[in-house]
C-alpha cells in the first residue's frame, strides 16, 4: 500500500468542499438535519464538523473551483513524490496559494484534478480543533469517514489514485472500492456519465444510529436515496440521504478492517445482491444501482 | 408452585392449510416436519415441531410449556384444579398429536388455552430452513390479557414466571435466563398475539424486512430494537391475522437472585429505539 516506502503518502480523506446554489439553505440541512456542528463562515464557504478536526465539509457557492475533496498527505517531502509522480502519469498538480490553503485551512497543498475532472486538494497539516465535537443533533456521528466519488474515466481516474499510493480492495462490476489506510475502502469510483462528488459518508456509532436516522429522515421527509443497506464487499452498513442541490450525505457503520497480508481485489457482479446484502435498491441515482 | 422450564410448542387452527403451509415455507423460512390429512407440522430448530396447524377454527390457538417430569404434570394438575382451573389429561391420542410424552391442558384466567408438556419430541436430523431466513428457533410467544396485572399474578405465583421488565403494567415474564418466554398484551380477549423465532444476526431482521416487503407481506412494526431486551425485531402478518416476529439478541438476565424488573413508560419509544411505529398491530396496553 505504500509503494515500497516506509511511510505512506497519504492516510486520510479529510474534508469535502462542496458547491451548492444557496449554501445557508444547505447549511440547516447539514447541521439541523444530518447531525454536523457548523463551526465558522469564511469568505462566503461555511464550515462544519463531524469530529476532532476543524471541519470535513464546507460549503460554498457554485464557482469554478467550488467542490473539492482534501486528501491528508504525511508531509511536505511526500507532498512533493506525489507531484512528481502525478506529473509524470500526465496529471496536473499545482501548488495552492497561501489564499487557497487558508482557506482550506491547511498548511500547504497540491491542487489536482483527476481524468474525470474531479478536483483532489492534496493537502499538509490540515487543521484540528482542540474542543471536542458537539452537534446540534444527536446522529450518533463519530468521525467523516470517506467519500464516493463519480468517474467518466475509468482507468485514468485508477491510475491517478494509484500513483497517491490506493489500492483496490474489491471490484462490483467497474466500481472500484480503494483502501489508503487498515480500512476495506475510503474512496470509492462510480463509473458515470459526468464526475463529481457522489456522496460524502460519515461514521456513526452503530447500527443502532443508522436506523435512528432512517426513521428520523423518514419522519422530517427527507428522500433516502439508498438504504438501510449493507455494502456486502466491505460489510459496511449504509444510508444514503438526499439534500439540497442533489448533495447525498450517508451514514455508515461497521466496515471491514484489513490487516497487513496481500490479498486479492475481488470482483463481484454488478447486480443488486453485489450491491446490497440486505435487499435495499437506488431507483433514482444511477451510480448506485445495478441494471435490472 | 409449577415450574415451567421452556416454551414447546404453537398450535393454531385455520380454515385453508394450504395457503398456512404456502406462509410458512416460502415466507416465514420453517421446514415441514411432517404433514397430516388434517395437520402441518413445522420445525424451526432442533425440536421435532415448534409449531402446528391443525384444520379448524383460526380462533383455536394453543401454546405448550414443557415441565420437567410426570410428577410434575401431576403436581401441576393438583395445583391448577385447587385454584379452580378444569384441567384437562390428555388421552394418548392426543400426545401423538402433540409429539409429546403426556400433557395436561387448561386457560388461564384470560381464557388462553395452554398445554404443560412432558418429554417433547426432538429430532436426531438438524433443522433445515424451507428459505435462508436464518431462524435459529423458536423462543417466546406474546399472549392477550384482558387484565394484565391479574395474569402476571397468575403466571408468576402459580408457574413461576418472573418479571424481567414492565412498559406501563405489562410484563414481559421469563421462565428460564431468557429475557422473556410469555409477555402480556391487553386486548379484549384471549388469543396468541405474536409467535416469535429467532434469527441469527441484525442482516437477518433487515434482509427479511426487505424480502418480505417485496412479496407484499404486511409488516406491521419494524425493522425496530426494543430497549426492554435489546432485540432488533421485525412484525409481519401470516395466515388468520396472525403476526409472527423475527428477533436477535434478546437479553439474558445473568443474575436470576438480584434481577429488578425494570419499569417503562408507557410511550412508542419503550416498544423501540430506533423510530419505528406498529402500523395495524396493537401495541402492548393499547
Amino acid at each position: 500500500m505504500n509503494n515500497g516506502r516506509a511511510i505512506p503518502l497519504i492516510n486520510s480523506v479529510c474534508y469535502v468542499r462542496l458547491a451548492v446554489g444557496e449554501p445557508g439553505a444547505s447549511a440547516r440541512f447539514v447541521s439541523d438535519i444530518f447531525g454536523l456542528q457548523r463551526v465558522a463562515d469564511l469568505d462566503g464557504e461555511i464550515a462544519f464538523r463531524s469530529d476532532d478536526r476543524f471541519r470535513t465539509v464546507s460549503l460554498g457557492r457554485k464557482a469554478p473551483d467550488g467542490a473539492s475533496i482534501g486528501i491528508e498527505v504525511w508531509d511536505d517531502d511526500a507532498l512533493k513524490e506525489i507531484g512528481r509522480r502525478l506529473r509524470e502519469a500526465g496529471f496536473t498538480a499545482r501548488e495552492a496559494t497561501a489564499d487557497e490553503c487558508r482557506r482550506r485551512y491547511v498548511q500547504s497543498a497540491l491542487l489536482a484534478a483527476d481524468a474525470s475532472g474531479n478536483r483532489i486538494d492534496l493537502v499538509v497539516r490540515p487543521t484540528r480543533s482542540g474542543r471536542r465535537y458537539f452537534p446540534a443533533r444527536d446522529a450518533g456521528i463519530v468521525e467523516f469517514h470517506g467519500v464516493g466519488l463519480r468517474t467518466t474515466d475509468h482507468a485514468r481516474d485508477l491510475a491517478f489514485w494509484r500513483a497517491l499510493g490506493a489500492e483496490v480492495s474489491d471490484w462490483v462490476g467497474d466500481i472500484a472500492y480503494l483502501r489508503i489506510d487498515g480500512l476495506h475502502h475510503r474512496v470509492t469510483l462510480y463509473p458515470s456519465k459526468r464526475n463529481g462528488i457522489l456522496y460524502a459518508a460519515f461514521e456513526v456509532e452503530a447500527l443502532d444510529q443508522i436506523m435512528q436516522n432512517s426513521y428520523f429522515m423518514q419522519e422530517s421527509q427527507i428522500r433516502i436515496v439508498q438504504g438501510p443497506g449493507r455494502e456486502p464487499a466491505s460489510r459496511q452498513m449504509f444510508l444514503h440521504v438526499e439534500g439540497p442541490d442533489g448533495l447525498i450525505f450517508s451514514y455508515v457503520n461497521g466496515m471491514a478492517k484489513l490487516d497487513e497480508k496481500p490479498r486479492l481485489a475481488r470482483q463481484f457482479p454488478l447486480t443488486a445482491t453485489s450491491l446490497c446484502d440486505w435487499g435495499s435498491e437506488s431507483k433514482d441515482v444511477p451510480e448506485l444501482g445495478a441494471p435490472a | 408452585m409449577i415450574q415451567l422450564k421452556d416454551v414447546s410448542y404453537v398450535r393454531l387452527g385455520s380454515p385453508d392449510l394450504e395457503s398456512a403451509e404456502n406462509f410458512a415455507t416460502t415466507c416465514l423460512g420453517l421446514q415441514i416436519a411432517e404433514r397430516g390429512k388434517k395437520d402441518l407440522y413445522l420445525r424451526s430448530d432442533a425440536r421435532a415441531h415448534t409449531l402446528c396447524y391443525s384444520e379448524g377454527d383460526p380462533g383455536d390457538q394453543t401454546v405448550g410449556f414443557e415441565v420437567e417430569d410426570e410428577a410434575s404434570l401431576q403436581e401441576a394438575a393438583s395445583t391448577l384444579e385447587s385454584l379452580g382451573h378444569a384441567v384437562h389429561a390428555g388421552s394418548a391420542h392426543e400426545a401423538e398429536q402433540r409429539k409429546v410424552k403426556a400433557f395436561i391442558g387448561f386457560r388461564d384466567p384470560t381464557g388462553n388455552h395452554v398445554e404443560l408438556v412432558v418429554r417433547p419430541e426432538r429430532s436426531g436430523r438438524r433443522y433445515f430452513a424451507s428459505r435462508d431466513a436464518g431462524i435459529t428457533g423458536f423462543s417466546h410467544i406474546g399472549l392477550n390479557s384482558t387484565d394484565p396485572g391479574r395474569d402476571e399474578r397468575f403466571w408468576t405465583q402459580v408457574c413461576n414466571a418472573r418479571v424481567s421488565d414492565r412498559i406501563g403494567d405489562i410484563p414481559l415474564m421469563r421462565v428460564n435466563a431468557i429475557h422473556h418466554t410469555i409477555a402480556l398484551v391487553r386486548a379484549p380477549k384471549a388469543g396468541i398475539q405474536h409467535i416469535n423465532h429467532q434469527v441469527e444476526s441484525s442482516d437477518d431482521v433487515l434482509r427479511s424486512y426487505y424480502f418480505l416487503s417485496g412479496r407484499r407481506v404486511p409488516i406491521v412494526f419494524g425493522p425496530g430494537r426494543h430497549p426492554t431486551s435489546g432485540a432488533r425485531f421485525l412484525y409481519f402478518k401470516g395466515p388468520d391475522g396472525m403476526i409472527f416476529e423475527y428477533s436477535v439478541g434478546v437479553d439474558e438476565i445473568e443474575d436470576e437472585a438480584t434481577h429488578r424488573p425494570r419499569q417503562f413508560g408507557f410511550e412508542p419509544t419503550s416498544f423501540c429505539m430506533w423510530g419505528a411505529k406498529p402500523a395495524g398491530m396493537a401495541l402492548p396496553n393499547n
